[in-house]
């Protein structure tokens, strides 16, 4: 008996660690790996820390030189997703280097690099990977005389504000955020050769990066909106990234303190920080915006079972489930945009779904008059969306012997035609032969 | 020359009448039925022409059914003519034989593609 209810306890606390992995169906990340340079950060940045644990994250909070850190054991990762918040590190403890936190980028784990003027070559090289390129000069900061935060100690405009945010409600939630973001930090600019890095927060047109203690002897080499804040990444395997050249974006100070942009007579309470930190992270942990598509179906229309192979010019009906993760559930995917080609080398053809806003798509169409083998095909890339790719193959047969319409009215002048130069081919013969 | 045009075409045509008496039955009759194969084509394509192409099937076969007719008639014709010293060793029988086969397959290959 006794060993009954060991044994029921022991289940007890391991279903919890098998139910937290990671899978498609369960698409949010549970167990974050958070890397610091110093354990203060844990109190300085302790919101945005209690924000991801109340929505049911597990944090394990860790010195980046800890000697034990490693990502994986066994060939399996121990986390979902890792954050840095640690900008000076020259070298990662334990097994951690740059190609480690790449492969875990590439086998789809989420990352979040927040760095500040102190940032290192590795945590830079870490982001140039992800496409996004620092400012080289460890000097210099974003300086805005422009739009900077109105504060007490107003000297060297390197708080500066910015509303400048991209236009994505899966990104960003669908409440708007009223109020501008506290930014403090270094510059970064996209590489104009990734096409998937987005500027999600953009430094205003009078912004530029340089060092504010010293005088500009050079023009400064970032400036403006080519100057990004906040960048993100949706690698193609659906893997997000976040980066940031401001740490202190993340930390209380700036969740609280009231916002001000210099020149507008508007005065917030609070920074829009928290609202668009929370948002973000949200998206890069797959709360928001991870698609699945499920229940492809096709059939003749009329009947329900799936057919081995179409006919040239069969009518068919087309159906596919699209959810959302919402991090919780799945809900119902409702858009107008989603798409289905009948493809054959190229789509012969393409047509809008129809939805039943309950997450089931629909369209029907004519096979084309081609025989071969063709390929349903779904290509869904949304912004801040992950991408839905499915195909399913199926041949398409031309008309069988029996199956052409014989006695068409129109022809029967045809069929006349050609009994009558039968008949006359007979009598033909016969007076040619008989003739005298 | 251009006022004398009317009586020139009338004697041309006459002469063309006279001309063709003297041809024997057997040649009259195998163009009799050529004038036959040939109008029926005519008709079908005029046809085709008002309805569509839609059985195009069809219309191939029974227009070339009337063609091909027509142009094996002819060819019956060329064997069969006294006139014509090239077939002078080929028995006007043999050309008939030969006729009536070819429209045999002709006819075979109109009924599979009528449709």
């Amino acid at each position: 008996m006794a060993k009954v209810s060991i044994f029921k306890a022991v289940i007890t606390l391991l279903l919890p660690l098998v139910c937290l992995s990671f899978s498609p169906e369960e698409p949010t990340d549970r167990r974050i790996l958070v890397l610091v340079d110093d354990f203060s950060l844990k109190s300085s940045h302790s919101i945005f820390f209690n924000s991801l644990r109340s929505r049911g994250f597990l944090l394990d909070i860790k010195l980046a030189e800890d000697p034990a850190l490693s990502l994986q054991r066994y060939g399996q990762y121990l986390y979902d997703a890792l954050v840095l918040f640690s900008p000076s590190t020259d070298r990662f403890g334990g097994s951690l280097d740059l190609a480690a936190v790449l492969d875990f980028v590439d086998s789809g784990h989420d990352l979040i690099i927040a760095v500040d003027a102190s940032a290192s070559d590795l945590i830079k090289n870490i982001a140039t990977e992800c496409g996004v390129d620092f400012d080289e000069d460890p000097s210099t900061v974003v300086v805005d005389h422009g739009s900077y935060a109105v504060s007490e100690s107003d000297g060297d405009h390197t708080l500066i504000v910015s509303n400048d945010f991209i236009r994505s409600d899966v990104m960003l939630g669908e409440t708007e955020i009223q109020a501008p973001v506290l930014f403090e930090g270094i510059a970064h600019s996209l590489n104009a050769e990734n096409s998937l890095v987005l500027k999600v927060l953009s430094a205003s047109p009078s912004a530029y990066s340089a060092d504010p203690s010293s005088k500009l002897s050079s023009p400064p080499t970032l400036i403006g909106s080519a100057i990004s804040l906040v960048s993100v990444v949706q690698a193609r395997n659906n893997a997000r990234i976040m980066v940031t050249g401001s740490l202190a974006m993340f930390s209380n100070r700036l969740f609280r303190s009231g916002v001000q942009k210099a020149g507008s007579p508007n005065k917030y309470p609070k920074s829009g920080n928290e609202q668009f930190v929370t948002e973000l992270s949200k998206w890069v942990f797959h709360e928001r915006g991870h698609l699945k598509a499920v229940n492809v179906t096709h059939h003749k229309v009329g009947e329900t079972d799936e057919p081995l192979s179409y006919r040239i010019n069969d009518d068919l009906d087309f159906s596919v489930e699209i959810y959302e993760w919402s991090g919780k559930s799945w809900e119902p995917y409702v858009a107008n945009d989603v798409q289905v080609q009948f493809y054959m080398m190229s789509p012969y053809v393409l047509k809008s779904l129809s939805t039943d806003q309950k997450g089931l798509y629909h369209a029907s169409f004519k096979v084309p008059d081609v025989y071969g083998v063709f390929q349903f095909k779904v290509e869904y890339h949304k912004l801040g969306y992950t991408s839905i790719s499915l195909s399913k193959q199926i041949p398409v047969r031309p008309f069988r012997h029996n199956e052409y319409e014989r006695f068409i009215t129109t022809a029967f002048p045809y069929y006349g035609a050609s009994f009558t130069t039968m008949a006359g081919f007979f009598i033909f013969s016969f007076v040619y032969l008989y003739q005298k | 020359m251009v006022r004398s045009t009317g009586n020139d075409a009338q004697a041309l045509f006459h002469a063309l009448r006279s001309a063709y008496a003297a041809t024997p039955t057997n040649l009259k009759i195998i163009d009799l039925f050529v004038g036959f194969a040939v109008c029926t084509a005519l008709i079908q394509v005029a046809y085709m022409a008002i309805v569509g192409s839609f059985p195009f099937n069809s219309f191939l076969s029974g227009v070339l059914s009337c063609i091909g007719t027509a142009v094996l008639a002819v060819c019956l014709r060329i064997q069969v003519n006294k006139e014509n010293k090239e077939f002078k060793d080929l028995a006007p029988e043999r050309a008939f034989a030969d006729f009536v086969l070819c429209n045999l397959v002709l006819h075979l290959v109109i009924m599979n593609f009528l449709g």
